[in-house]
């Protein structure tokens, strides 16, 4: 038995998976943030030299401005209908009757095994102007031109929904079926109403897991980008797009790298805010 | 009443994840030439086209070839950090989490991006996959480890002390006790991995090189120009294969369903 | 057939002594209990004696041979768990089969042993059942036949009938005792529960705040406890005050505020000198005011009837009150005047200062 030795044979465990990540995580990310400040190149992605100007010139630039907030507003859209659609759902995965629980969490999980791009193009077929739901809202009569349904806000939101749900169900369900029943039971007896101990005993309890699937969501939409191309086509860009399309198309390395991290600052703030402002003062178990 | 109204709500919402699936592959029997939902007549001559199609062919074999690698690179090392945190971490535990997550919690976009500078800054380029298979590796990783650590999690202790004193030996317990216990935990993380990098686009995309293409990246090429239901038929066969290989691995190794 | 021999052992977690420099023999085939409430520290000295903890002082040796260097692995022992730790994925047959693998002992012998501890326990015909299909008493006799069925040196049982209840704690003590007596194997039991330790063992350990506070056979710790914390917790206890007002032949005699009586003292106290005696409840009789004048006055405060005995709280005359446990044969109310009898023999003078 010697004690000391033990110590340094486990971190051999851990060793592999954390040279992964300096080489091919940390390493690269700073690079990133070293190439938002170099000056672009002519006809190569970037020259000699150092600047400032790449932020400057999407600050300065109403047109990014622009898709920022877009972009934003999506994000918080999406979230917010993600929280109203997969609250119930993620409830009767906690709560509801263990037959079907097992087939409920397939569907749930089914379109994470799917792939992006299929469900993206899923929705085209489904959202376009001959696409099958105004097929069915013409023929039931209930409009009388196509819905505008694909190549705006619109249909990026509801394909980022689509997209997005079971990671806010997941996470909800989780920490709904971590709170005690007898909780409730207790709150009954005290003559609590079944609304009263829903709002005053469950919800709270259940906050952290609303509040990890909607951050979780928030960040994945606003860096979508298979979604949005394909759904919102060339007329309207997210970030993630305009991103990438600086990169690939146009090669203007330093400028794209300044937007992809202005992007990724504005959403890890907007995250932090958003936990200040929902932290609960008493430690969830 | 009020029952009923949740029901029915929750029933739409489940229509809605199912959607676009059923859309997918119902176009893709179309008998007609359009993308046109109902179909027009059933028909499989979409299916046959795909695969004469020697593009998408290949394409496959690539998503198949970088998705294998990937689940054992990431599988092997998401368990032993996985292990290295529930047993060895102690106080370090949550920063240790937080590292293993990490990849999960910056934009796919970002990372994609990052790797492709770095790649060419060491001089490699896109030339080979080692930046592809970098990038779906490091995706991959958090769920392989959040599915192992949760089985440790549920691993007691005392069983471990029981072995002791029965006599075994570090590996035999290892060997004899935690492995076995932890298996579905492993398979479900690597189940994870394999389906993910398969399906994954941004990462593939960016980090292509000329001439090599996953599956995803070649089912959106041909969607911006092409509207025939063959993309249809890929999609379906793709969801054939990914449903295949979770029945699969449920039946011959079982599987629990764990909580995120 | 093992001696254990412990010696000085101390244990340190931060700057808490969990165990004090506890020193004690355990010879061949003894059942040793080692007693006391949550955090004296016998579950710690238990995982030290296994091997689980090491040592910060001290040292443990088994039939001589010191074993503190030896790990858990290799020390031969056989341990009960408090959860049973019953390995889920193998069934009882594979449980029990671990530890002679472990020994590289061959199949036919395994099989062979393994059937016949079966049957020992009585579990033979839920042989290939998995834990998870089995109740608590039963689980509970596979870890006992898992323990014994590598035939160790010494068995170790941590807390085992814990989580069982109360009708079956009370069979499966009597059961573990039964079989190890059969067995004859050197024993170490864990408790918290005074009667279980009191009922099975051959010696009592008590133990508080890491110490010994007293070791003997179960009689001697009943009867006879050294400090009013040994004397209050292995049974309910009247602690009577008093001052010794005569000393006599065989001891004292005590004069305390509703009387005065003589007892035995197995040390000659001064006069004037300050005293504390044990009184059990069980000691004491009570009978209605108008018996002859032996006794004290009292009156019932509260009577509590639990079918084979009657818990009384009698107030006496200095306003003390005294627990008195009674067979129902006669039956007091609370209100009623009563006479409290108890002969001096039943006094036990405690060796400490009050």
């Amino acid at each position: 038995m010697a004690p000391k030795k033990r110590h340094l044979a486990p971190l051999l465990l851990i060793a592999p998976a954390l040279i992964v990540l300096t080489v091919f995580l940390v390493i690269p990310y700073l690079n990133i943030i070293l190439m938002s400040f170099r000056t672009p190149g002519n006809g190569v992605p970037y020259g000699a030299g150092w600047t400032i100007a790449n932020y400057g010139k999407f600050l300065s630039d109403p047109f990014y401005l622009f898709q920022i907030a877009n972009t934003l507003w999506i994000g918080v859209v999406t979230t917010l209908v993600c929280l109203v659609a997969g609250f119930p759902v993620a409830w009767q995965l906690a709560r509801g009757s263990n037959r079907w629980r097992g087939l409920y969490y397939g569907i749930v999980l089914a379109p994470l095994l799917i792939g992006i791009v299929i469900r993206s193009y899923g929705w085209t077929i489904l959202l376009g102007n001959n696409g099958v739901i105004n097929r069915a809202l013409i023929g039931a009569g209930l409009v009388d031109g196509p819905l505008p349904l694909m190549y705006n806000g619109l249909g990026i939101i509801i394909a980022l929904t689509h997209v997005l749900l079971p990671f806010m169900i997941l996470p909800i369900s989780s920490a709904l079926q971590g709170v005690d029943p007898s909780l409730e039971a207790a709150a009954r007896s005290l003559g609590a109403s079944r609304a009263i101990t829903f709002r005053r005993i469950v919800l709270p309890l259940a906050l952290p897991g609303i509040q990890a699937g909607s951050m979780l969501v928030f960040v994945l939409a606003i860096s979508a980008y298979v979604t949005p191309a394909l759904i919102g086509g060339l007329r309207v860009k997210t970030m993630a797009v305009t991103v990438v399309d600086a990169l690939i198309d146009t090669f203007q390395w330093p400028f794209g790298s300044a937007l992809a991290l202005a992007l990724s600052v504005i959403g890890a703030l907007s995250v932090i805010a958003f936990a200040r402002l929902t932290r609960t003062k008493w430690k969830a178990p | 009443m009020g029952q009923r109204l949740f029901a029915s709500y929750c029933i739409l919402i489940y229509a809605f994840l199912l959607a676009p699936i059923v859309v997918v592959v119902a176009a893709s029997f179309n008998a007609g030439a359009f993308l046109t939902f109902p179909p027009q007549g059933l028909s499989l001559r979409w299916y046959v086209t795909f695969f004469e199609n020697e593009v998408f062919m290949r394409a496959i074999r690539t998503s198949l070839f970088v998705a294998l690698i990937t689940t054992v690179i990431s599988g092997t090392i998401g368990t032993a950090g996985a292990l290295y945190a529930v047993q060895f971490a102690g106080r370090l535990k949550e920063a240790v989490r937080l590292a293993m997550l990490a990849p999960l919690l910056l934009p796919e976009v970002l990372t994609a991006i990052a790797l492709l500078f770095f790649v060419y800054a060491i001089g490699i380029g896109t030339r080979t996959m080692v930046g592809m298979i970098a990038g779906h590796v490091l995706i991959t990783l958090p769920f392989v480890f959040i599915n192992v650590s949760a089985a440790l999690e549920s691993f007691d202790p005392s069983w471990d002390l029981a072995a002791r004193s029965l006599g075994a030996d570090r590996l035999t317990r290892f060997r004899r006790i935690m492995l076995p216990l932890i298996k579905s935990g492993v398979i479900g993380g690597c189940l994870f991995a394999f389906i993910i990098s398969f399906d994954t686009f941004t990462i593939s995309f960016m980090l292509k090189g000329i001439g090599t293409s996953t599956l995803p990246i070649q089912l959106f090429d041909y969607l911006r120009t092409n509207f025939t239901p063959e993309a249809a038929a890929v999609s379906s066969l793709s969801i054939a294969l990914t449903v295949a290989v979770v029945l699969v691995t449920e039946k011959l190794l079982g599987l629990k369903i764990h909580r995120f | 057939m093992t001696e254990l021999s412990i010696r000085g052992l101390t244990k340190l977690f931060g700057a808490t002594r969990a165990v004090d420099q506890i020193s004690l023999d355990i010879t061949n085939g003894e059942f040793v209990s080692l007693l006391g409430p949550s955090g004296c520290g016998k579950t710690t000295t238990l995982k030290v004696i296994a091997g689980f903890e090491h040592a910060d002082a001290g040292s443990i040796a088994f039939d001589g041979n010191d074993v503190g260097e030896l790990p858990a692995e290799k020390r031969d022992i056989g341990m009960v768990f408090q959860n049973y730790a019953l390995f889920p994925h193998m069934t009882v047959v594979q449980n029990l089969a671990f530890g002679l693998e472990m020994r590289k002992r061959p199949r036919q012998e395994i099989q062979t042993r393994v059937a016949k501890l079966l049957d020992m326990v009585q579990l033979s015909d839920l042989a290939e059942r998995y834990p998870r299909q089995l109740s608590g008493g039963q689980q509970q006799r596979v870890a006992l036949a898992r323990a014994l069925v590598i035939e160790p040196r010494i068995l170790l049982l941590d807390e085992p009938l814990a989580n069982l209840d109360a009708k079956l704690r009370d069979e499966m003590r009597v059961f573990i005792r039964e079989l190890q007596r059969r067995v004859g194997i050197t024993t170490v039991y864990v408790t918290h529960d005074q009667a279980e330790a009191m009922a099975i063992s051959d010696k009592v350990v008590v133990m508080f705040g890491g110490r010994i506070a007293q070791m003997g056979a179960p009689d001697e710790i009943y009867d006879r406890p050294r400090s009013r914390e040994v004397a209050g917790f292995v049974g309910r206890v009247n602690l009577i005050d008093g001052k010794v007002s005569a000393v006599t032949e065989a001891g004292c005699r005590l004069r305390t505020g509703f009387g005065e009586i003589d007892i035995a003292c197995p040390w000659r106290p001064a006069n004037g000198d300050s005293l504390t005696a044990v009184l059990r409840p069980e000691a004491i009789t009570l009978a209605p005011t108008d018996a002859t004048g032996l006794g004290w006055g009292g009156r019932v405060l509260s009577a509590y009837y639990s079918g084979n005995t009657i818990d009384y709280r009698i107030a006496l005359t200095d306003g003390s009150e005294l627990q008195v446990q009674t067979f129902p044969t006669r039956r007091f109310q609370p209100g009623d005047a009563v006479t409290v009898m108890a002969s001096g023999a039943s006094f036990w003078p405690l060796a400490e200062a009050s």
